[in-house]
């Protein structure tokens, strides 16, 4: 299973494709790829990269546990939540920031 | 300290005016990110995993009251209310968003900073001892040719675009505490057999991937000189310098696959051609480059620190001037490293409060004068030694009179997976849990001098090649693992550490650690023998075989 993530233009924070085509920064409300939607995983990569809103799009391992999206990689993880020691919250996504397709 | 000239002004401020519309362009989608990535990336802005980084660079080191107040005013204005000062003697912002960079830029600019050169395939900031100009062991202050460097350096037509980064260190002191042994260029001073105080030039130092240390390609090199030897060696770098693959493509490369002998000789055919020329320093532009650089006016003084009566009346403060003050030229004056690596916090932090807290001692006791070190610490340099008591207690009201500096807990950290995008694993919380394990004044006097760093990836911005004790972040199977490596040294004494074995996980290496230092105290001669003469004496089988004890 996999999501798609990127770096927002104007803020930098990390977002998620969400189930409702919009860009989420809450990684829970990612849209779950399966193997069988690679064809449309593509469509939505290349539309992202058509807005020039998106940064670094890419995508990331991830499971559903308890009805929660867990990134395979640590890294995912700690971009998900923000910085551990100390904990700081998401950069905010401001009014102008939010994208859709 | 440095004044801008007419020409600076116009350069960088021309600078924020391009950048500016370079930003606004890209905000209105008439450049894409490939197109804008170095632009940006000229500019000091990384992009790293929750937001954009910006890193401003501080030349040599080097600021004054103002300038620090402004980064102060930055981290709470444009950012979250601090600023991570790095090991190459710069500051970084975590959080700014993008359209506010070219007001930070300009309001930098203000104060006579920016962001060129802390990023891309150029000369990067020139960095020194951050005793620059104060050391009781300084035969010069180095810091005018360090300046001279940064002028000529600064975008310079045929070295914008260089096989890769390229970064020099400089000391004007024998004992050298900018680490110029592990830069692409390392200049050490020297005084010939006439008396005449000139340049020894190491090349091909790094760390990243392949830590190499700087070999001696050129004993002596004059003053005036100096700009023509180092264009030679650039030129002969971007001549020969790989480009087909960027691991391979630092200087240090060039020199580990030619030989020396082979570079050394290219340089000198080079430097035959160019020495002479243009690049001459004239004695009359060096004394005016000087002259920004004139020490301040000292009063005289013979007071010195009684540190025995001390011991007795404020064991703090006695452990404060031990550790954090260093031997001025100057008599009755000293010079305080102020640790930004308090236990528990982030090392090379400090918030906008505690920057103008700082501002305000280099004003009122340190002749407006401040240095960033490469250990990621402030220095005050020309305290009076009668003020010092006043400036612990204002340090001590901001938490900022941690008295570690050289010890176990003064640790260089890069940011690591908290916030890198190229990390294998976390630095911080590895540094906060050896800082709470060894950080207090009694393990920390029992153990005395000792260099911890750490990395979160083999790129090695947190120096862990030369850490007495260097810890790096490595990934296996999506944990993080840390590998330990012993017996680096940054000093002139160069060395590189050496793997212990395999990596371990992050619980494991405060126990680990625990068994190094028990085995050097074990092993030490006397209390005088420090954690790397003890590892230089006796090889690395002993703390070997402790590491793989667990
Ligand atoms: C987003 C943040 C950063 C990025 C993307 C980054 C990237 C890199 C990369 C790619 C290298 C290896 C270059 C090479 O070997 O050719 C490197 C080396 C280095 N970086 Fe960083 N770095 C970052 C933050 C820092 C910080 C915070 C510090 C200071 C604490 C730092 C100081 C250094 C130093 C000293 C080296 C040593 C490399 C050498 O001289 O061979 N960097 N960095
Ligand atoms: S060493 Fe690696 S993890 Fe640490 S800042 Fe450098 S690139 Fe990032």
């Amino acid at each position: 299973m996999q999501i798609l993530t990127a770096n927002e233009l104007l803020s930098g924070a990390s977002v998620y494709f969400g189930r409702d085509r919009r860009w989420h920064q809450d990684i829970h409300r990612a849209r779950i790829f399966a193997e069988a939607d690679a064809q449309e995983l593509d469509a939505v990569i290349a539309a992202a990269g058509a807005t020039t809103r998106l940064v670094s799009i890419a995508v990331e391992k991830v499971q559903v546990k308890a009805g929660r999206v867990v990134a395979h990689r640590l890294r995912e993880r700690i971009r998900a939540e923000g910085p551990t020691s100390p904990r700081h919250v998401l950069q905010p996504l401001r009014e102008g920031d939010h994208v859709s397709l | 300290m440095y004044r801008y000239d007419e020409f600076d002004l116009g350069f960088v401020s021309g600078r924020v005016g391009q950048f500016r519309d370079q930003v606004n362009r890209r905000i209105a989608g008439e450049l894409t990110e490939e197109q804008f990535r170095p632009l940006r990336l000229m500019n000091g802005l990384y992009l790293q995993l929750h937001a954009y980084m910006l890193r401003v660079c501080v030349p040599y080191g080097t600021m004054n009251a103002v300038q620090l107040r402004k980064l102060a005013h930055i981290a709470r204005k444009y950012d979250r209310g601090y600023g991570h000062f790095t090991t190459r003697q710069n500051i970084q912002f975590n959080w700014p968003r993008l359209q506010d960079v070219p007001d930070i830029l300009e309001e930098l600019s203000d104060v006579e900073m920016h962001a060129i050169q802390t990023s891309g395939n150029c000369i990067r900031n020139v960095t020194t001892d951050q005793f620059a100009g104060a050391a009781a062991d300084e035969i010069i202050d180095p810091r005018p040719v360090a300046e001279i460097i940064r002028q000529w350096s600064s975008l310079h037509p045929e070295f914008t675009f260089l096989p890769r980064k390229f970064k020099i260190a400089i000391t004007g002191a024998p004992q050298d505490r900018a680490a110029i042994r592990f830069h692409d260029i390392g200049l050490m001073a020297q005084e010939n057999a006439a008396g005449e105080v000139g340049w020894m030039v190491y090349v091909g130092g790094g760390m990243g991937r392949t830590p190499m240390i700087g070999k001696r390609i050129r004993d002596f090199v004059p003053h005036e000189d100096l700009l023509a030897y180092l264009e030679s060696v650039l030129r002969v770098y971007n001549r020969y310098g790989r480009r087909d693959n960027k691991y391979k493509a630092r200087i240090k490369i060039l020199v580990h696959e030619e030989g020396l002998a082979t570079l050394r000789e290219q340089v000198n055919s080079e430097f035959e051609e160019v020495k002479g020329g243009v690049l001459t320093l004239p004695e009359e532009e060096l004394a005016r480059i000087r002259a920004y650089f004139a020490p301040p006016q000292f009063a005289l003084s013979d007071d010195r620190f009684d540190l025995a009566a001390l011991k007795r009346e404020d064991a703090g403060f006695a452990r404060f001037v031990e550790h954090n003050s260093h031997p001025h030229r100057h008599e009755g004056y000293t010079s305080l490293t102020i640790s930004l690596k308090p236990v528990g916090g982030v090392p090379g932090d400090a918030t906008a409060e505690q920057m103008e807290v700082v501002a305000d001692l280099a004003e009122r006791f340190s002749f407006n004068e401040l240095r960033v070190s490469h250990e990621q610490n402030l220095v005050l340099p020309h305290v009076a030694i009668r003020d010092v008591r006043a400036v612990y207690d204002v340090l001590n009201a901001h938490g900022l009179a941690e008295a570690n500096v050289g010890q176990i807990s003064d640790m260089i950290t890069c940011p690591g997976l908290d916030y890198c995008a190229l990390a294998n694993a976390r630095s911080i919380p590895i540094a906060q849990e050896l800082a709470k394990r060894f950080g207090t004044a009694e393990r920390q006097a029992e153990i005395g001098p000792l260099k911890l760093n750490i990395s979160g990836c083999i790129n090695a911005c947190g120096h862990h090649h030369v850490g007495h004790i260097g810890v790096l972040g490595v990934e296996k199977k999506g944990t993080e693992l840390y590998q330990l490596t012993l017996g680096g040294d940054a000093s002139e004494n160069a060395s590189i550490g050496e793997i212990l074995g395999p990596g371990i996980v992050a619980e494991a290496v405060p126990d680990a650690v625990e068994r190094l230092v028990q085995t050097y105290l074990g092993l030490r001669k006397a209390k005088d023998e420090s954690f790397i003469s003890a590892v230089k004496r006796v090889g690395p089988e002993p703390f070997r075989e402790a590491y793989l004890a667990a």
